[in-house]
């Protein structure tokens, strides 16, 4: 079935709450529905669903990634040019320590910005109905639904008080 | 914060782009100029490569001499960004949010222009590539990883890394509105770059998640960063006011003071070139300013604890050093003029409200704390190694040349031409969180008061 | 957010709400259960124990050093996590987090013991030699060195944590003087010093608390150094280590936060003090915790991969002798205790908001902190000639006897001992702090989400 969208600009974000509850009211799912604001507001101030994710697992496999590289260059240069240098012995834990740490946090750091980016399902390719004013203030409430539920879905958004509604023109085009 | 202000989102977003879209007259001219000084660093540099290091002041046995302190300075002035960024964010300190971005670029264009200086200074550049980069170029020989001069590259590429990730990642919804209200070839730029923000209530837990877990990550490469800079001089035996365990801290702690210094430099700075007094208020100088009160008196006390404890062992190298830098002229001035500059004069300063919250006042002291702090790390560099050997045959002096004094002002240039060139395309003050500032501000009737709070989730 | 007749409505519970506060937690100061007592009983006893431990220690006189470094680390154990606890009351204070309101007393209370360590350091004063002669922090300083400036640091920082904890209670004891009947009312009189909470005395004692806490952090790290490095650095040759002091403060305030961390978690399961102290205090506490832990691990790395490098006769002996040869078993208890297993515990969000977490790593680190000050000082008061130069032969490990099992036991029951019998004249939890966060923390809807607003005033 196709899909369209149609998004409703608020000024007030009393009112885009207020339309949230109007889209569940008509049975519409979280899933269907978006809430795109300039600002983060609360968790759950539009009374949307917990969002739940697994950015604390990209941190310690970046980690385990940049221990190994970390020990790796250590040992390996170490035992590729087996030198001993003031007294110390070729396989130097401290030292390789201290390098061995840059590696796991900056494992860590890298695989943290790559999970971000993943759980922010960003970048985003395919384009959906926006609008340039809601990084102006207006609060924005997206809904996506099969063609036959659209009427109730663009009621349900101009009964709330929308400053201005759009939708795309076709089921699945965009409009900027 | 008790001077809270109400703006339109559309005035926030106006006023903190007009950087970025609109550019005046004097922008053209600072930029030359800055350029100009950095040019003649640049050239200064190439001079010292086709010349030769003859061409500085270094020789027996001072070998490092302005170039190495103002590396070590730089690194320190880049502690700033995560001081202010991630400890103030974990801390959910509401004053940061202006400040953050900023105190962050700083940190990615002074770690960029540190990482120069030992480079540079080596005389032949390409020659320490082979330091850097575990390759085998010549025959065989690999880094040395038991050497602090090692550690360095790992912890300065760690460091810059993650600054510039994270400075990117809490950019994205900025870069989204920036995209909003532009056209034309900046409209794709943006458009590219801010990867298709929206502002959905994913994109924005995600970023305030990202915010803490990045904090928390960076927050030990920061202490590590400045410690293992320290060790290359900790770790040598030969210097003996060198080899002292509170090295690490010491540093640390040393550039926190001066990249926070910094940090109110450059925020008068902005308030008066950007016009943003909106967002830059006497209440963030307050707030910096008490900051500054406690670190630097930490400051002061592993200063007296490596100054003092050095001379525990009464060692002949210690004694005659602590003699140059207290006793001998002109070391003694010096040494005067960084203990008023670093302390004795700001800190006393700074302990009134009423000065914390003057903003010329808190500009020319924070300018003042930086001048002490760069003759502090030259006091630790030059005058251990003029007194390193007990022999006084031995002992030496050291004069910076014009191309060593060419190159340090080239780097305060260079900085400068970062940042300015940065807020050309990106905003300085983050629009998004001044606008999530204002969200989360209430306030609490108590009796007749009403009293400014915060909302918590 | 403005006043309406919902909220003229809760102003009054609000006034409701203090009193039963007010209530509650003077009500436990009229009267003490029987477990309480017995076991002020049962420390009693091993504090008579431990006394008597002292009193055979001191007959053997303070010739022999190396005999008295149980006593000493017991003293500095004291010194660096009971007299440490003060510091998390007024650190926090100067940040104004609402969180610690709850756990302030608990804080607070720990001064008490300054007054015990103070005589325990007093009656091993004379145990080093004067200074002349040999390499000490005062240079050979004739006057008053090291004996007489040290006890006035000592004494100094016992009566400032004192000082503290008499004003942050002041309004409690006023409260109590005014509410709890009973044979102390003439006590809280005396003290109470005719407290009647107008604006002006509040706004002194504000003032007094920013001052006596500056001055308590400045003396307490002041007090390690003297301490740590006349009793212990000096005591060893060839040990020249700047990072010492600070790092033997940094103990003082991880295990600081670690016995309030221990202290909350009892009062709130055994004392009864559940609806006061919650997850959020011990969440706070855990970040501070893991701070300072990660910070122990600092300072120590700092100090050994110095030392390591160098590779230096006279530093190595030293390496050997306070960490892998005779204390190694002590100081990889330090390690594990003062670092890597709070760290394992702490990273983790889940255990840091939890109460059972903090608190377990709490006592963790405690363990940690008597291992590392057993270690330094036994070490360095078995040092037989402190006049060379450097360090070559390390001295066998000196194993404690009865008597110093019974000054340790001892002694840390009566610092107990003296914090239980003064909960007796001061509630662990502070009243007006408690009362003052009911203003300042309101739970309201923002939009269709519940939110705390929590007020700041400046």
């Amino acid at each position: 079935m196709a899909k369209r969208t149609a998004l409703g600009l608020y000024k007030d974000a009393h009112a885009a709450a207020a339309a949230v509850e109007n889209l569940k009211q008509g049975r519409f799912t979280d899933q269907d529905i978006d809430i795109l604001s300039g600002t983060p507001y609360p968790e759950g101030a539009f009374g949307e669903h917990h969002i739940g994710h697994k950015l604390f697992v990209f941190p310690f496999i970046g980690a385990a990634c940049g221990f190994s590289v970390g020990l790796l260059l250590t040992a390996g240069t170490q035992l590729s040019y087996p030198m001993v240098t003031g007294g110390k012995p070729i396989l130097s834990v401290p030292p390789m320590a201290i390098i061995m740490y840059e590696g796991t946090m900056l494992g860590a750091i890298l695989f943290t910005i790559l999970g971000i980016l993943f759980e922010s399902r960003l970048p985003r390719v395919r384009k959906s109905v926006y609008d340039a004013r809601i990084t102006e203030g207006y609060v924005g409430i997206r809904v996506a639904c099969d063609a036959q539920r659209f009427d109730a879905a663009l009621n349900a958004l101009k009964q709330a008080g929308a400053d201005d509604v759009k939708f795309d023109t076709q089921p699945g085009a965009a409009t900027a | 914060m008790q001077e809270r202000v109400q703006i339109s989102d559309e005035q926030i977003n106006r006023e903190l782009l007009s950087g970025v879209l609109h550019t005046p007259l004097w922008f053209w001219g600072l930029v030359l100029l800055l350029g100009a000084v950095a040019g003649v660093g640049v050239i200064a540099a190439g001079f010292l490569v086709y010349f030769g290091v003859g061409v500085l002041g270094l020789n027996r046995p001072v070998f490092w001499g302005f170039l190495i302190t103002n590396f070590v300075f730089w690194v320190g002035i880049s502690h700033a960004g995560v001081m202010i960024s991630a400890i103030l964010r974990l801390t959910q300190a509401e004053w940061r949010r202006p400040v953050t971005r900023a105190a962050e670029v700083l940190t990615i264009f002074a770690l960029s222009t540190a990482a120069l200086f030992p480079l540079i200074h080596t005389g032949r550049p390409w020659r320490a590539l082979y330091w850097v980069f575990p390759y085998d170029f010549s025959r065989g020989i690999w880094p040395n990883v038991r050497s602090p001069l090692i550690w360095d590259p790992s912890a300065i590429f760690t460091y810059l890394t993650g600054t510039i990730l994270f400075v990117f990642i809490a950019l994205v919804p900025d870069l989204g509105m920036v995209r909003d209200r532009t056209t034309g070839w900046r409209h794709k730029l943006y458009s590219v770059l801010s990867l298709g923000w929206e502002g959905n209530p994913r994109q924005w837990r995600l970023q305030a998640v990202a915010g803490i877990l990045l904090s928390a990550l960076i927050l030990p490469v920061f202490v590590s960063v400045h410690s293992i800079v320290s060790w290359d001089f900790g770790m040598a035996v030969a210097v003996e006011t060198w080899h002292a365990t509170v090295f690490a801290p010491y540093f640390v702690i040393g550039a926190v003071h001066s990249g926070v210094s910094a940090v109110v430099t450059m925020m008068a700075l902005l308030l008066w070139i950007f016009k943003l007094k909106n967002y830059i208020r006497p209440d963030h100088f307050d707030a910096l300013g008490r900051l500054l009160v406690v670190v630097a008196t930490a400051w002061l006390y592993f200063y007296v604890l490596d100054f003092f404890f050095g001379m525990y062992a009464l060692e002949p190298q210690e004694i005659a050093n602590r003699t140059l830098i207290m006793f001998q002229w002109p070391m003694s001035f010096m040494f005067v003029l960084f203990a008023l500059a670093s302390y004795f004069i700001p800190i006393p300063l700074w302990l009134s409200r009423k000065n914390r919250r003057n903003i010329t006042l808190m500009f020319w002291s924070s300018i003042l704390v930086n001048i002490g702090m760069w003759m502090e790390r030259f006091q630790i560099i030059v005058p251990g190694l003029m007194r390193k050997e007990p022999f006084t045959f031995t002992w030496g002096g050291y004069a910076p040349t014009v191309v060593e004094l060419a190159m340090v002002t080239g780097s305060f240039a260079l900085v400068g031409l970062g940042l300015l060139i940065f807020s050309k395309f990106f905003p300085l003050i983050p629009a998004w969180e001044q606008k999530e500032g204002q969200l989360l501000q209430d306030e609490v009737q108590v009796g007749r008061a009403k009293v400014p709070g915060l909302v918590h989730e | 957010m403005h006043e309406t007749a919902a909220t003229k409505a809760s102003a009054l519970s609000l006034l409701e709400e203090q009193q039963g506060i007010t209530r509650d937690l003077l009500g436990r100061l009229a009267h003490a259960g029987p477990r309480f007592w017995l076991v002020v009983t049962v420390l009693g006893i091993l504090f008579i124990v431990g006394i008597v431990g002292v009193v055979l220690r001191l007959q053997g006189g303070l010739a022999d050093r190396a005999k008295w470094g149980y006593y000493a680390a017991t003293f500095a154990f004291l010194l660096t996590a009971f007299q440490g606890a003060p510091i998390v009351s007024l650190a926090t204070r100067m940040v104004k987090g609402h969180w610690r309101r709850p756990l302030a007393r608990a804080s607070e209370l720990f001064a008490v013991v300054g007054v015990l360590s103070s005589v325990l350091f007093l009656i091993m004063l004379n145990i080093i030699p004067p200074v002349q002669g040999r390499r000490t922090l005062w240079f050979e300083w004739p006057v008053g060195a090291p004996y007489l400036f040290d006890s006035l640091a000592v004494i100094f920082l016992a009566v400032c944590g004192l000082g503290l904890l008499y004003t942050a209670a002041l309004p409690d004891i006023a409260a109590a003087r005014d509410r709890v009947p009973g044979g102390r009312k003439g006590l809280w009189t005396a003290l109470a010093l005719d407290w009647q909470g107008t604006p002006e005395q509040w706004r002194l004692q504000k003032v007094a608390l920013g001052v006596l806490g500056g001055f308590y952090l400045m003396f307490f790290v002041f007090t390690h150094l003297l301490v740590s490095v006349d009793y212990v650095m000096a005591l060893v040759p060839g040990w020249k280590d700047n990072i010492f002091p600070a790092f033997h403060a940094l103990v003082g305030l991880q295990s600081g936060v670690a016995i309030t961390l221990v202290a909350l978690g009892l009062l709130r399961w055994v004392g009864g003090y559940k609806k006061y102290i919650d997850m959020e205090q011990f969440w706070g506490l855990s970040k501070l915790l893991l701070a300072l832990s990660l910070l122990w691990f600092y300072f120590q790395w700092s100090a050994f991969i110095t030392f390591w490098y160098g590779k230096q006769p006279g530093e190595q002996s030293v390496l050997t002798f306070l960490m892998f040869g005779p204390y190694a078993g002590l100081y990889l208890t330090a390690f594990l205790c003062g670092f890597l297993l709070p760290f394992l515990l702490l990273i983790w969000n889940v255990v840091r908001r939890s109460t059972v977490g903090p608190f377990l790593a709490g006592c963790i680190v405690l363990v940690g902190a008597f291992a590392d000050r057993l270690r330094l000082y036994v070490a360095a008061f078995s040092v037989e000639d402190i006049k060379l130069h450097a360090l070559e032969t390390v001295p066998a490990t000196h194993l404690p006897d009865s008597a110093d099992l019974m000054i340790m036991i001892g002694m840390v029951a009566g610092a107990i001992l003296m914090y239980l019998l003064a909960t007796r004249i001061v509630p662990p939890v502070s009243v007006w702090e408690v009362k003052e966060m009911l203003h300042y923390r309101v739970v309201r809807m923002f939009m269709k989400t519940r939110v705390v607003v929590l007020a700041k005033p400046e």
